[in-house]
């Protein structure tokens, strides 16, 4: 199910993103409107926005589709998972779309202060070649290998992910972004200490806290104009809606307080009613949870299947693998739990399953994780299950089974 | 970093002992309050476990009119008609107007809560996680620190209460008896988070000596490169290389080594530049199958 496209005369962008590279505009019979930060999906037409992240936007086939949720399962101590959904609001600073950011710990106007700041004239940063290099180039490198000098050219493993597109943008986290730029955004905020707490009689299956949310989210759409059966007198935009740690306690939730909640139900419901919100009007919701205090996983499964993409972060600090050598260029592990598939049989799930972030100053990397080649003496003659770590590796070597059928000439 | 923090946890933190039935944490706290007291700070201690007299006990000598108990222990549910203190009056416009009510107005105040665990019992965690995090927002207090039992609940809740903390210490039994070893866990406002494990113990008069840094007991590998040893010494030959030969090894000419023209332009030939073309005609055995099929391994 997606957004119900709009039949209108597709408008060109009023004013058109710094990247462009030049003023050809499609004739496209497409019914889908053209806001900037957008583009369609080169898989089923859907129209996406980016994420913030570029690599992350490669993972989800391209970028978020607009009227889907993202779910972040947080990491331990919510670093991570708090940076990603800066990335997100920063994203629809520098794309122009309106923000909607709602919170319990701690005040939306404290996280928009802390957004990234936009590297805006910095060029997209090129994977290293794969193409064959000029000549003029390879004078000095090709003396790197003297002997294997025929696979200079041939690319090392390519572990970094990204779409070749400039569709999303980087970001600088030593840096806060500018006010001026923060400014020119709109944000709605939701804080919900601030919020009066209407006493209703009505027994809903949702918690107060989260229907007030769902109305506020309900007006604002309305209000504002985002909804997709709107009028289209005036140019559309997109609303981007940054939900932090629905299922705390601070949300009055019991969910990651007990091991039988008794509002089981609610955060569940919320996102029901969320996601109808967001198939009928131009948004894009992210949303956190603290999946590592949730202790019913059927649960969590119930959750996760309700958003449409759903990723998880596990951080490395404070784990035992903090000290894996393994590990030691990333932060920690990312586990894609959820691709969706709008409009089409079959989704573009990542072809690797073991991935890893790290997060850079300019940019949050994920990666695959691969092991560098064993050069140790012992390699050949202990099993695969027995190395450290060889659990990555076995199932998919597949040879995992039987541990001790090798060769032995 | 157990000295820091007893040092002064920063304003506006929320500083969570954790303990379990091995291993006490109350005096732990008794020394942070100790450690409140001597930095001049107003401390009020809400106590449902303990009388007052059984707090007080190792803090002799110590200025007591900084210290302020309040009588959570006789009866906290209220059940007869004068309560000091009960676990319903756990929140924010309460707890503030305790605090205003006893304490000098520009002195800065601790909370202790001893313990949250008995709060949690009667009070729902969403309730006691909302008052936390008024208590750490607002300024009616510079700090607060509570004590938590954590064999006493579910995961989840001890869980909810850490997430909020700015500091998480989780006190366990050590090797000797006198000795404990404290894991720490600190987040700082930039996000930063510290995780450390000392061995501790705590003298009579409530100071707390570190004894070092607990040592990691996972798995370590014995150091394999160290044994190595160097394969070069102890030959009747010699493998070694003198700088001139290395010098006039490096010099050597390879015999696949090309020039750079050559090289570029066999790297850059791309593919159709060699083709096997092969067409079996009537004469050849053209089996499909690989031969190493038949191996039995």
């Amino acid at each position: 199910m997606m957004a119900a496209p709009v039949e209108s005369v597709c408008k060109p962008s009023a004013e058109r993103s710094p990247f462009s590279a030049t003023s050809f505009q499609k004739k496209s019979r497409s019914k889908l409107i053209s806001i900037p930060g957008t583009r369609p999906s080169v898989q089923n037409g859907q129209l996406l926005v980016s994420t913030g992240v570029t690599s992350l936007d490669f993972l989800l086939g391209g970028g978020l589709a607009v009227g889907t949720v993202l779910l972040i399962e947080e990491d331990r101590y919510d670093s991570y998972s708090r940076m990603i959904l800066k990335y997100f609001l920063a994203e629809g600073v520098v794309c122009r779309h309106e923000l909607f950011v709602a919170a319990a710990q701690d005040n939306p106007d404290d996280i928009l202060q802390e957004l990234p700041a936009p590297i805006l004239d910095d060029v997209a940063i090129h994977k290293p070649a794969e193409q064959p290099r000029l000549p003029c180039e390879t004078h000095d490198s090709l003396d790197s290998m003297m002997i294997a000098w025929r696979y200079q050219n041939l690319p090392k493993v390519q572990s970094a992910l990204a779409s070749s597109s400039r569709f999303g943008h980087y970001y600088d986290v030593s840096k806060t972004m500018e006010p001026e730029i923060r400014q020119a955004a709109k944000c709605h905020r939701f804080y919900l200490p601030e919020h009066p707490t209407e006493s209703s009689t009505t027994r809903s299956p949702v918690l107060k806290s989260y229907s007030a949310l769902l109305r506020s989210l309900q007006e604002v759409i309305h209000r504002e104009g985002f909804d997709v059966a709107a009028s289209m007198s005036k140019s559309r935009n997109i609303l981007r809606i940054g939900l932090h740690s629905l299922g705390s306690a601070l949300w009055d939730d019991d969910l990651s307080c007990h091991d039988n909640p008794t509002h089981r139900h609610s955060l569940t419901a919320f996102l029901y009613g969320l996601r109808a919100l967001l198939r009928s009007s131009l948004s894009v919701a992210v949303v956190t949870v603290p999946s590592h205090l949730i202790q019913d996983r059927a649960l969590m499964g119930s959750i996760t299947r309700l958003c449409d993409n759903a990723i998880a972060l596990e951080s490395f600090k404070g784990s035992e693998r903090e000290t894996n050598p393994l590990y030691k260029d990333f932060h920690g592990l990312l586990h894609v739990r959820q691709v969706p598939h709008l409009n089409c049989l079959a989704n573009q799930l990542p072809d690797h399953k073991d991935l890893a972030f790290k997060l850079k100053r300019k940019q949050f990397s994920i990666e695959r994780l691969h092991l560098p080649p064993d050069l140790s003496e012992t390699v050949s003659r202990v099993s695969r299950g027995e190395l450290a770590g060889g659990a990555t590796v076995a199932s998919a070597c597949g040879s995992g089974t039987s541990g001790n059928k090798h060769l032995d000439f | 970093m157990l000295p820091e923090l007893l040092q002064g946890v920063d304003a506006g933190g929320l500083l969570i002992i954790q303990d379990s039935a091995g291993c006490s944490g109350r005096h732990l706290l008794k020394s942070f309050i100790n450690a409140a007291l001597n930095r001049e700070e107003a401390v009020h201690v809400i106590g449902f476990e303990v009388s007052e007299e059984e707090l007080r006990d190792g803090s002799q000598g110590s200025p007591t009119q900084r210290l302020h108990f309040h009588n959570a222990f006789s009866d906290p549910l209220g059940w007869t008609d004068h309560p000091a203190f009960t676990v319903h009056q756990f929140n924010l416009e309460e707890l503030t107007h305790l605090v205003k009510q006893t304490s000098h107005p520009k002195a800065a105040t601790t909370l202790v809560i001893d313990s949250l665990s008995w709060i949690l019992r009667h009070v729902s965690p969403s309730a006691v996680c909302k008052t936390l995090q008024q208590l750490k927002k607002g300024g009616a207090v510079r700090a607060t620190i509570g004590l938590l039992h954590a064999d006493m609940h579910q995961r989840g809740t001890v869980g909810s209460i850490c997430h909020l903390a700015t500091s998480v210490i989780t006190v366990a039994p050590g090797a000797k008896g006198d000795e404990a070893v404290a894991k720490i866990t600190k987040r700082s406002k930039s996000g930063k988070v510290i995780q450390e494990e000392e061995i501790f113990n705590i003298k009579e008069d409530l100071t707390v000596m570190v004894q070092s840094k607990a040592s990691h007991t996972g798995p370590k590998q014995p150091g394999p490169e160290e044994q190595e040893t160097d394969p070069t010494a102890n030959l009747t030959f010699n493998l070694r290389l003198s700088d001139t030969e290395r010098e006039a090894k490096e010099k050597l000419a390879l015999p696949f080594v090309f020039s750079k023209a050559k090289k570029t332009a066999l790297l850059h030939l791309g593919p159709g530049s060699g083709r096997i073309l092969y067409e079996p005609d009537a004469n050849d055995d053209y089996d499909q199958e690989d031969p190493d099929d038949d191996l039995d391994v």
